[in-house]
């Protein structure tokens, strides 16, 4: 079969096939001769300076072949230079020097023949450390009142701004009522199954460093790595294997360099792969924050103005700080016509682990705080949180519409994604259930939260920060061959995580060239010397569906145009009057005047004299895409942060057991919009998926530190995930409002329900509690929280 | 310390360093590599195997620990050529994303339908509910394992 109409379809994943069999190839799967294993020695405090290391024990035991402390790494390499330039320079090396900044923070590397040994020299490390007062409070680092992590900077407040879009103060003038709340974020994971690691190696004959990492970024890394390493981005060779889950969290370059100074320093390849405890302490964190909202409204629920200040808890995040305000800011209004804005932004270091990408950064407390809001207003004026949200969409009408600070909603049709949703849940059955159950004593409540899902980074949007631009727009490069026995092979610079790119990238150039999908080879995930890639190459921001599918359409259509051109030589035809076929290339209307790609590839690629003249030999193009909505700042500041938005609507039901405090899902509904589904069997996959994140968020995951700045929850023990009896059978409805922005008509979808999952739950919880006057202001909701609500009696 | 067991079938004899974990044994000494290792400390079970015909975390096992039992793994489970019922069911219903959880996944879905053979929706959750993933929310791993049971039946 072949032709146009793969695109769409929900074909099983030529991936699952392997990896059901446990036939993946991950990072852990791979070990080059002679490597070396890493251990690494980290910092037990949150904060102290490093009065001296004595490495002489490690390095003496038997099996040991290199050790690294922070001043070999400050000899040996250039700091990581942060996205967003600091007031006074700070250097930031791979591993700590002179002082630890949070417990988990690496400060010594051993490589010897074994991970046990390496374990074993590293116990042999003695430092002497001056303990030092921990800044474990982001509020307090905005007030000036904590201890500072950089002496030089004089201060822990990477940003603090205030930007206002529209007539805020005007608003609140004229507004009935100012709705005001206080929301607080715990900081929290998407943890993937899979930890994060590399190998390296170094080529002392050519002075090149050789990495395999399951970094899901890998552009910008390259970037990074050449500066530290000090020599050109041509001598690094990075390839990625099978990932095991990203979500944001899959990278630190720091722990790529802290690996090529030990190869170096070893003459052999060495390896490091984190231990789960080394992963929730030190890799990532989802920023925590407290925000103080404000929400002016008329008496009939329209919204005038959101004024919103925001202090995020960046723990010592050096390399991305700001992230999350930018994206909170750039997703402020939500999918609701408020037209005036005010954002007073604060980026915090504290003594935590770094904050950093994690599924929807920034976007899931943004909604959360917006739709608490929402629910919370509905309550105060009486009416039904369905018919307030409905009163203040954005409407398809007014798409293309740009928000305040920027972004551009594409298209989409926010009420009748809330009908649907509402339809599907069986809205008005179920609150008469509910009434039923509460007039048995039973605590039953339904919540409802819907966000809006941008896909693709702009990275202009720093502009807001620093003044200029330096990285911007969504890109992403891509290539299609034709090889010389007639079959393709695509490659990208996105490595997937999970996501199924081998299928869908197969699906895509199937329909660009006539052929079934099996007939399209797709390199498996990411290698600098074979794959075309950009520094804004990988798998982040939800950018698949929105910029990776121009890459590969357009190396397709060049590849296709190609095809033409010689078979149109061969034929002697007009390239107009050509078609393909099944795996040739045909004269419309002449069904013996076809040539196979077969015999088109000998032509390309061996017969060249065949070719028409001035025709290049070969059969193979690459092709980069850029969004077209990414925008620079303009004068008003405004920016598009993030660019075509995807919606969906939320409802669930739940139960409150009075008894232990739990809280059981017992009906979830998601209606959600992401444009043109490209495989449907890959997207209900991914709003499971995100959906069972923000569930977590909701009810499980907290990163939760003492006043010392100690972790408490470090295990999978404590750090708890959701369970297959956490996380109901979610009942997936769709719509298809295709974006006119996108090659495809397709819009993301990977960050999904983790948006708007956690107010969704949060907003049930509370209704199932409405007897006891319960304001949900805090995630996730413990037994213990509810236990202590309880107790309150109504 | 000498040691011997059967892996998938296949007898094992030989020396093995008393410290060294059945999922290091398996994954390194043997090669198996489909059995996964994502905490180390017996609660996402990607590294689930079964000893004897029971699940069993790898990585909180000590290889020498498994004397005189039988180790299968994911290899162990599937067939040379072609994937077994079960795999295929995950396959067709894309009851997994990156993959890293599938094997342990499929070795506790295997040992539920031996011992079961036709579970209700209940119980699927219920013996899943003993591993990790991070990717699926679950909802597709269920469909898997009950389409798995209906096949059979």
């Amino acid at each position: 079969m072949s032709g146009a109409g793969w695109v769409g379809r929900a074909l099983p994943l030529r991936e699952d096939a392997r990896l059901v069999a446990g036939r993946g190839r991950f990072l852990d799967d791979l070990v080059p001769g002679r490597a070396l294993h890493v251990a690494m020695l980290r910092s037990p405090h949150a904060h102290a300076g490093i009065v001296s290391i004595d490495v002489d024990a490690a390095a003496a035991l038997p099996g040991v072949v290199g050790v690294l402390t922070g001043a070999d790494a400050a000899a040996l390499s250039r700091p990581i230079r942060p996205l967003i330039p600091t007031a006074v320079p700070v250097d930031d090396w791979c591993l700590a020097v002179d002082r630890a900044r949070y417990v988990g923070e690496p400060v010594a590397a051993v490589a010897a023949i074994d991970r046990a040994t390496a374990e074993d020299a590293v116990e042999l490390v003695r430092v002497e450390w001056e303990p030092l007062r921990a800044a474990v409070d982001a509020g307090a680092g905005a007030r000036g009142e904590a201890p500072l992590l950089y002496p030089e900077l004089g201060t822990n407040v990477l940003w603090h701004d205030t930007l206002t879009y529209g007539d805020v103060d005007g608003a609140f003038a004229r507004a009935d009522g100012v709705l005001e709340e206080r929301f607080e974020f715990s900081r929290y994971a998407s943890t993937p199954l899979e930890t994060f690691g590399c190998i390296a190696d170094w080529d002392a004959g050519t002075d090149a460093y050789r990495f395999w990492t399951n970094d899901q970024r890998p552009g910008l890394t390259m970037a990074i790595l050449a500066e530290s390493l000090g020599v050109p981005q041509a001598r690094i060779h990075l390839t990625c294997p099978d990932i095991g889950g990203g979500f944001g969290n899959k990278r630190r370059p720091a722990y790529l360099l802290i690996c090529a100074l030990l190869a170096r320093r070893a003459g052999r390849p060495v390896k490091y792969l984190e231990d789960r405890r080394e992963n929730l302490s030190a890799l990532m964190h989802a920023a925590g924050g407290v925000m103080h909202l404000r929400l002016a409204y008329r008496a009939d629920g329209a919204l005038l103005a959101l004024s919103i200040r925001d202090v995020t808890d960046e723990g010592k995040n050096l390399v991305s700080p700001a992230q999350h305000n930018l994206i909170k800011l750039g997703n402020i209004a939500n999918g609701y016509r408020i037209r005036a804005v005010r954002y007073e932004a604060w980026s915090v270091l504290t003594n935590k682990c770094p904050a950093g990408a994690n599924r929807g950064i920034g976007k899931p407390f943004m909604c959360f705080a917006v739709e608490r809001a929402l629910t919370l207003l509905a309550r105060r004026l009486d009416l039904d949180p369905a018919e307030l949200r409905q009163r203040n969409y954005v409407t398809a009408s007014e798409m293309p519409y740009t928000t305040p600070p920027g972004a551009v909603y594409d298209s989409g049709d926010y009420p009748a994604t809330l009908r649907a949703a509402l339809e599907r849940f069986d809205y008005a059955g179920r609150r008469r259930e509910q009434a039923a159950a509460r007039a048995a004593g039973r605590l039953l409540g339904i919540g409802i939260a819907t966000s809006v899902e941008p896909a693709g980074t702009n990275l202009a949007s720093y502009e807001i920060i620093t003044g200029r631009r330096a990285a911007s727009g969504s890109a992403e490069a891509a290539m299609v061959r034709i090889e010389p026995d007639g079959r393709v092979r695509a490659a990208l610079g996105d490595p997937p995580s999970g996501q199924g790119y081998e299928t869908v990238v197969a699906q895509i150039v199937a329909d660009e060239l006539g052929l079934a999908p099996d007939q399209v080879d797709v390199a498996r995930g990411f290698d600098s010397a074979s794959t075309p890639w950009l520094y804004l190459s990988g798998n982040y921001s939800n950018k698949f569906s929105v910029t990776d599918t121009g890459a590969v359409v357009g190396a397709a259509r060049r590849v296709r145009d190609k095809l033409f051109r010689i078979a149109a030589h061969r034929l002697e035809a007009d390239a107009a009057d050509l078609e393909l076929r099944d795996g040739a290339v045909g004269v419309r209307g002449a069904s013996a005047r076809a040539l196979t790609l077969k015999e088109l590839a000998r032509t390309a690629y061996a017969d060249v004299l065949g070719l028409p003249a001035g025709e290049e030999p070969g059969l193979e193009a690459r092709h980069a895409h850029q969004n077209p909505l990414a925008r620079p700042m303009d004068a008003e500041r405004r920016v598009p942060s993030q660019l075509v938005f995807a919606n969906a609507a939320h409802v669930c039901l739940v139960e409150v057991d009075p008894s232990t405090g739990g809280v059981k899902i017992l009906a979830y509904v998601v209606v959600h919009d992401c444009g043109r589904e490209l495989n449907p069997l890959i997207v209900e996959g991914m709003v499971h998926g995100s959906t069972a994140h923000g569930i977590g968020a909701a009810l499980l995951e907290a990163f939760r530190y003492d006043a010392g700045g100690q972790l408490l929850t470090s295990t999978f023990m404590d750090y708890l995930k959701p369970t297959a009896l956490d996380v109901p059978d979610i009942d997936v409805g769709r719509l298809e409002h295709p974006s006119p922005f996108t090659p495809l008509g397709a819009k993301g979808v990977g960050e999904g329900g983790a948006i708007p999952g956690p107010a969704c739950v949060a907003n049930a919880v509370e209704d199932a509690l409405a007897q006891y006057d319960v304001t949900v202001r805090e995630l996730p909701i413990t037994p213990e929280q509810i236990w202590r609500w309880l107790a309150r009696r109504p | 310390m000498p040691s011997r067991l059967t892996v998938n079938g296949e007898p094992v004899e030989g020396e093995i360093d008393p410290r060294r974990s059945l999922s290091d044994f398996l994954r390194e000494d043997l090669g198996l590599t489909g059995t996964h290792v994502g905490c180390e400390h017996g609660v996402c079970g990607a590294c689930t195997v079964l000893v004897d015909g029971h699940s069993a975390r790898a990585c909180l096992l000590l290889a020498v620990q498994c004397e005189g039992a039988a180790v299968t793994t994911i290899e162990g489970l599937t067939p040379p050529e072609g994937l077994s019922p079960l795999q295929d069911a995950f396959r067709a219903c894309h009851g997994l994303q990156c993959g890293f959880c599938t094997p342990g996944m499929i070795v506790l879905a295997h040992e539920l339908l031996t011992h079961n053979p036709s579970p209700s929706a209940e119980e699927i959750r219920e013996a899943l509910s003993a591993n990790l993933c991070m990717c699926t929310g679950y909802v597709m791993i269920a469909r898997a394992v009950a389409q798995a049971a209906a096949a059979r039946a």
